[in-house]
């Protein structure tokens, strides 16, 4: 993305608009940062650990890093190219000053602390004044922390975990009851830098200035090297790029997992209930995942990605969990935090119930990013393609029961055409594989007569001759843009009259503009939610692939110019206003975007 | 006592270690897999990991139980209760220092917890006590530990 200039950020009650966050990250955790340089988010040890900075989510109690001109300014801001390194610069009317953020990668160069946040702060002209204030706030702002000074250094510490604010050239650090706060003056050519290394479950490293350099500039050549690596060369390459950036930055380094997002509880509606964690691998984003890993040349992620879910799924085999945490566990209990929510958009909740839920599609993604795995060339191992049979047994057995759906609605249990659609799927692609021999063929026929009982219930129970259309379940008279997936999954061809029906209903009753909501109807929850990006880029890629390019690379157009000033995309957007809603970076979204532009690029070839 | 026993306590007791591991795998106990922990540090193909695994695993067990005579003919005492405590030590090293701490730095696929971008593990780490494989985890393989360090004792008490 391009330098992009914004007027002073307005806050609203203290909270920056969720469109004026950027993220950085290192592959264990990820940071939020205003356009007014605040890092309002940011967990750690790991990505879903709880928080030291939660503003977004509180600003009186989350605990902030704030670090901005003392006089009116206007913001503009990029990632170093090919990076997840962030640089803002601020003008003001006596001097400008740059600002460059990392969450620092690993470097065996030095004793690296185990995480660390380094902002560089560069005076480019003329004379600007700074202040910066540190307010840690541990554990969600539950635990205030314990400031004191170690080797001159201020440290906060509470039970195992500890943070050091290193400040160079940045003004003497001062203390208040809770934060470290500091005063300094940018001239032309002048280089301050200040420094969060974080200690958990060990001593503090305090590193020296130099290394703190290094790292930093070690992080930006590391990532222009993976951004150099990729492969991709098709249309709105920019955006395709920034989205594998944003997605790496929700890969897990120490297990291959990938999150759905980074961030847990931020609004799907302003001052509504629909705030949920997304710190968690969803199997549903598993065959989208796995794609685009291939797609951009990511084998190493790809291939670690489908250990970790066949490792991840294990212990509740054959069954599947709708998401898994990113170690690996199955526990995910809900509890509400006693924060007032970002603009008051409470529960705050951490965990997620919708864990114990039954999703009957998530089987199907299970195969189908088997399937995409082994068509790129890879083999699977004798136990994962026994555990994959068993999977499709246990498909044989389950898939006449209602389910939650894509969805996850907490209404009751529905016979959902896509779960159903997913499910053919999954003994479709157990059927190729068996026939491949790289599953055990043993139970085929079963799959085989299962998977036509199926088709035959979507045809006859789930397609509305008046709409012709597919309808979001059984019996039902909505459409639901999860239908997509059938198409973009393959359940039916491109030329099959129903899909392409299906897809135009779809337009026609969930689209407005370039936005598209995920359906119309009841979900067991009050209030309403913004249109969902992820299916926008799914009706693309459903456009293109019915033939109808022109309308896809239109709607694509309009699409890439939704993200905001950096190129990241939340969850959901208001279409009124177009302001961001739910977590982010949302990385279905950011997958949704990578698999629609590839096949638009594929269609116009 | 002979190296002999020991040897054959080895190899019988890792036999049930393994096989009582496996079991709890298939139960869905646990998600620890020795053999596949230890071949994958050999080679990235799962198959032929767990073929190197195994054989590794023996062999380790083998050492194990050369260790565990060791110390028996140090003391000049061997009981197959006293190869129980040896075992529960044994068990509680492998969980909390071995397969926790130890086997992450050496294996070259396994991810630990500073394992950071643009790297990504091929194998999750096992976290403390192992837990990340299963909150069964320690149990399964504290028993199974026991077990072995029973065999061994066992087997180095007999005849006499």
């Amino acid at each position: 993305m391009s330098d992009s200039a914004v007027a002073a950020p307005v806050r609203t009650d203290g909270y920056a608009a969720l469109r004026d966050y950027a993220v950085i990250g290192d592959g264990r955790s990820v940071a939020l940062i205003a356009c007014d340089g605040a890092v309002d988010w940011l967990s750690w040890p790991d990505l879903d650990s709880p928080t030291l900075f939660a503003a977004v989510l509180d600003q009186a109690r989350g605990g902030r890093f704030t670090l901005r001109p003392e006089v009116p300014y206007t913001a503009a801001r990029r990632y170093l190219p090919g990076t997840n390194v962030l640089e803002t610069t601020f003008t003001t009317a006596g001097g400008t000053v740059r600002v460059t953020d990392a969450l620092t990668l690993s470097d065996t160069a030095s004793l690296t602390p185990g995480r660390e946040l380094v902002r560089r702060i560069e005076g480019l002209a003329g004379s600007v004044p700074m202040g910066w204030s540190v307010q840690p706030r541990f554990a969600y702002g539950a635990r205030a922390p314990h400031l004191a000074r170690r080797a001159g250094v201020p440290v906060a510490t509470c039970g195992a975990e500890a943070v050091a604010i290193c400040a160079w050239h940045a003004g003497q650090p001062q203390y208040t009851a809770d934060s470290v706060t500091g005063h300094f003056r940018t001239e032309s050519g002048t280089r301050a830098l200040i420094a969060l290394p974080y200690a958990y479950q060990e001593p503090l490293v305090l590193p020296p200035r130099a290394e703190c350099e290094a790292r930093l500039d070690h992080t930006a050549a590391t990532w222009r090297q993976w951004s150099d690596d990729r492969t991709y060369t098709g249309p709105w390459r920019e955006a395709v790029l920034r989205s594998a950036l944003a997605l790496k930055l929700l890969v897990f380094a120490p297990s291959g997992a990938v999150a759905a997002a980074a961030t847990c509880s931020l609004p799907e509606e302003l001052g509504g209930e629909r705030n949920w964690d997304y710190r968690f691998s969803w199997i549903r984003d598993s065959a989208f995942t796995l794609d685009a890993f291939l797609k951009l040349g990511c084998a190493p992620e790809a291939t670690s990605y489908l250990w970790w879910l066949m490792h991840a799924s294990q212990l509740t085999h054959p069954r599947l969990h709708v998401l898994y945490r990113l170690s690996g566990g199955t526990r995910a209990p809900e509890r509400t935090l006693p924060l007032s929510g970002y603009r008051g958009s409470s529960p705050v909740r951490v965990g997620n119930a919708a864990a114990g839920q039954l999703q009957l599609d998530t089987y199907g993604e299970l195969l189908q990013t088997a399937w995409l795995y082994t068509t790129a060339g890879h083999r699977l191992d004798a136990d994962v393609a026994r555990r994959l049979a068993e999977i499709a047994d246990f498909i044989c057995t389950t898939w006449r029961q209602p389910d939650a759906g894509i969805w996850e609605v907490r209404s009751a249990p529905e016979h959902f055409t896509q779960s159903k659609m997913m499910c053919w799927i999954a003994l479709d692609r157990a059927l190729d594989l068996a026939g491949r021999q790289l599953i055990p063929a043993r139970h085929a026929a079963r799959w085989h007569e299962e998977r036509q009982a199926v088709a035959d219930f979507v045809e006859t129970r789930c397609f509305s001759e008046r709409m012709n259309s597919h309808t979001r379940s059984a019996g039902s008279d909505d459409v639901d843009a999860s239908l997509l997936l059938g198409l973009l999954h393959g359940y039916r061809p491109s030329d099959d009259r129903r899909m392409s029906g299906t897809v135009s209903a779809v337009q026609e009753t969930l689209r407005a503009g370039p936005y598209v909501n995920r359906y119309l109807g009841p979900d067991g929850l009050s209030g309403s939610e913004g249109a969902f990006l992820a299916c926008s880029f799914w009706l693309a890629e459903a456009l293109a692939r019915c033939g109808r390019t022109e309308e896809a690379v239109s709607l694509m157009d309009q699409l890439v110019a939704l993200g905001n000033d950096v190129g990241l995309y939340s969850e959901e957007i208001d279409p009124a206003s177009g302001a961001f809603l739910g977590n982010l970076p949302q990385g279905l979204t950011h997958l949704a975007l990578i698999s629609a532009a590839c096949a638009i690029g594929e269609a116009t070839r | 006592m002979s190296i002999w026993a020991a040897l054959a306590g080895g190899f019988v007791g890792t036999l049930i270690l393994t096989t009582g591991l496996r079991a709890a795998n298939t139960f869905n106990l646990t998600r620890i897999d020795l053999p596949f922990l230890l071949g994958t540090a050999f080679t990235g193909d799962r198959t032929r990991a767990k073929a190197i695994g195994y054989s590794a695993h023996f062999i380790n067990g083998l050492i194990f139980a050369l260790l565990y005579y060791a110390v028996f003919a140090a003391i000049d005492y061997s009981s197959w209760w006293l190869g129980t405590v040896f075992g529960l030590v044994h068990g509680l090293f492998a969980a909390t220092a071995l397969v926790n701490i130890l086997l992450p730095l050496v294996h070259p696929r396994m991810g630990t917890s500073q394992t950071s971008a643009p790297d990504v593990a091929l194998l999750e780490p096992p976290g403390f006590l192992m837990l990340n494989y299963g909150r069964g985890t320690p149990t399964v393989t504290l028993a199974a530990h026991l077990a072995y360090g029973t065999i061994v004792g066992g087997f180095l008490t007999w005849p006499s």
